[in-house]
């Protein structure tokens, strides 16, 4: 457990953020009979390497303090750990807005289980922050680091993954299916981190993360099916838009394709980017495929597995059989679709790889390819209004990259405390320091 | 001949297993599949197992610790799901599923593992006593309910 004064900043956290977590209680011997019961606490495994498994300082013992790290690694360490707390506070935040919409209680409820398990592992977070001396690698108290983490709004996280609001329960779903995909491979990656404590955080937090992508795919197995028999709710477009709307997302989360190596070299993460990326898209392409076989068995009922294993055979490769088209199943975005971060930001690539060079045509596209209710957000409007920029040479690519539409916490301080002021982030908008909530 | 390759089931095996499922039963249940590797994943996603042969899922075996169940208070691994694809079988996979099945087991903190066959499954029973398993001192009993 946590000192008491962290543990009841993160419950106080909680009843803000995650007001149906009690609901969680009510609903777990319906859905989770068997298992224990879910618990506010850090875990750590116990069978982790002694010694430094890659990079430059391999076969050394791993660090038990951040003073044992050289000060540049640990400011990297440092960093992973930031952004990684912001994560799990910022998921339970997306997902608590379209939590209530899911049409099944079985999906609300294995939702409700995602959002504890990503409490548990923000909480995970704040104990390393917590338990050790971070001062050779940060100026900032480890009080401040959580009170920062613990301000974090949708729209002032580290990753633009967590800025995007929610629209309709499909986001929850399709959100764990990629975004939680993107978070086992950061998992994965940092189990041999230099920093043991940090490598022995990752294993419990993997056990839970396996059951989070289960929540998104195993509903979307279920959705595809329902639309294939035309009898569901939530048709094939809707979900190619979502996936649309999160996988460049997902896809930035690794950081710029051309970087990683540092991490390599300091023992911290076992893949550069584009490497643990290219396996990502190569992941999600494997998920789109059982779902659009899923769909197949279930447009076409009458046909044995093999037939149907042919049919998909074939309208993958681009023939229409029976009436089935090739842009009646799902299919993952070109990586370089839609992109604001990393190698190919601000490149009008489109969703099938083609290249636009008209920057309203382009901007078409990606609208049209996109949900309705996030066309109309904020985020959508500041790339739009970005890409026109970036093309005019009006902006260019670094600051483009460096802006979001974000609002920051300006002082600390909870929403109970009527104390709290927003500003618009400077870097991300021309009314810099306007106070909106005094 | 490709090496076999075993590894923690996953969310994207589901698919796979209902493929060799479809192949020994001749049923499609992707529901059934769905919540049983869903069940597994979230109480104890390292110990369940699948085997690959290039890149291929071609054999699954399920199963999880437990406790206090029939007035056995001890940890128990037991195995209850498992299946191999005909095209894929003696190739030593189903031992190679065992193995990391019970070593999952025995990591979770199981000195015993059990599994139950119906007395008609002469090829199920075959197999298991091939991995060692020996009849246990207890009872399967049932009645059957009008």
């Amino acid at each position: 457990m946590l000192p008491d004064r962290y543990h009841q900043a993160i419950e106080h956290w909680r009843q803000h953020n995650f007001p149906d977590f009690p609901k969680l209680a009510e609903v777990w011997t319906t859905f989770f009979p068997k298992d224990e019961p879910f618990c506010l606490c850090a875990k750590a495994a116990g069978d982790i390497p002694a010694e430094i498994e890659i990079g430059d300082d391999r076969g050394k013992p791993k660090a038990l303090q951040p003073k044992e790290l050289a000060p540049e690694a640990a400011q990297h360490l440092l960093s992973q750990i930031r952004a990684q707390a912001s994560t799990e506070f910022g998921s339970i935040q997306q997902h608590q807005m379209t939590l209530f919409r899911a049409q099944e209680p079985q999906d609300q409820a294995w939702v409700l289980r995602v959002m504890a398990e990503e409490l548990r592992h923000g909480y995970q977070m704040v104990h390393l922050l917590t338990s050790q001396d971070w001062s050779p690698a940060t100026d900032t108290k480890a009080e401040d680091m959580v009170e920062e983490i613990l301000s974090m709004q949708t729209g002032s996280h580290v990753l633009a993954a967590f800025n995007l609001e929610f629209d309709s329960f499909l986001d929850n779903v399709v959100f764990a299916a990629f975004i939680d995909r993107v978070g086992k491979y950061q998992l994965t990656m940092q189990k041999i981190s230099a920093y043991k404590p940090y490598a022995s955080s990752m294993p419990p937090m993997l056990r839970e993360e396996a059951f989070h992508l289960a929540a998104g795919v195993i509903p979307l197995r279920r959705w595809v099916e329902h639309a294939a028999r035309g009898d569901g709710y939530i048709d094939m477009p809707a979900i190619q838009k979502s996936i649309a709307k999160w996988f460049g997302r997902g896809l930035e989360m690794f950081g710029d394709e051309r970087g990683g190596e540092t991490n390599v070299k300091f023992g911290l993460k076992d893949l550069n980017n584009r490497d643990a990326q290219d396996q990502y898209i190569q992941e999600c392409a494997r998920m789109l495929d059982d779902l659009n076989v899923r769909y197949v068995r279930a447009r076409f009922p009458d046909r044995t597995r093999d037939e149907a294993d042919a049919i998909f055979a074939r309208v993958a490769a681009g023939e229409t059989v029976d009436g089935l088209s090739r842009d009646d199943l799902l299919r993952l975005p070109d990586r370089r679709f839609f992109r604001r971060r990393g190698e190919f930001a601000f490149q009008m690539i489109g969703t099938r790889g083609e290249t636009f060079t008209d920057v309203e045509t382009y901007i078409a596209h990606v609208l049209d390819s996109l949900p309705e209710a996030y066309r109309a957000s904020v985020d959508v409007k500041h790339w739009a209004d970005t890409q026109r920029a970036v093309v005019a040479g009006t902006k260019n690519l670094k600051d483009a990259v460096a802006s979001m539409p974000r609002l920051a916490r300006q002082a600390g301080g909870c929403p109970c405390g009527k104390s709290v002021r927003w500003v618009v982030d400077a870097a991300g908008g021309s009314a810099g320091g306007e106070r909106l909530k005094p | 001949m490709a090496a076999v390759r075993i590894r923690p089931v996953n969310e994207l095996d589901i698919e796979s297993i209902c493929r060799i499922d479809e192949r020994i039963t001749g049923k499609y249940r992707p529901d059934v599949w769905e919540d049983r590797v869903a069940y597994f994943i979230r109480r104890d996603p390292d110990s369940s197992q699948v085997a690959e042969v290039d890149g291929k899922v071609v054999g699954f075996m399920l199963g999880e610790v437990r406790g206090g169940e029939f007035g056995m208070e001890e940890p128990t691994g037991w195995l209850e799901f498992f299946g191999v694809d005909p095209s894929a079988r003696e190739r030593g996979i189903g031992r190679g599923l065992t193995d990391a099945l019970l070593a999952g087991f025995k990591k979770r903190g199981a000195h015993v593992a059990r599994t139950m066959v119906r007395t008609q499954d002469a090829d199920i029973a075959r197999f298991v006593a091939a991995m060692g398993f020996t009849p246990a001192p207890v009872s399967a009993l049932e009645k059957r309910l009008a």
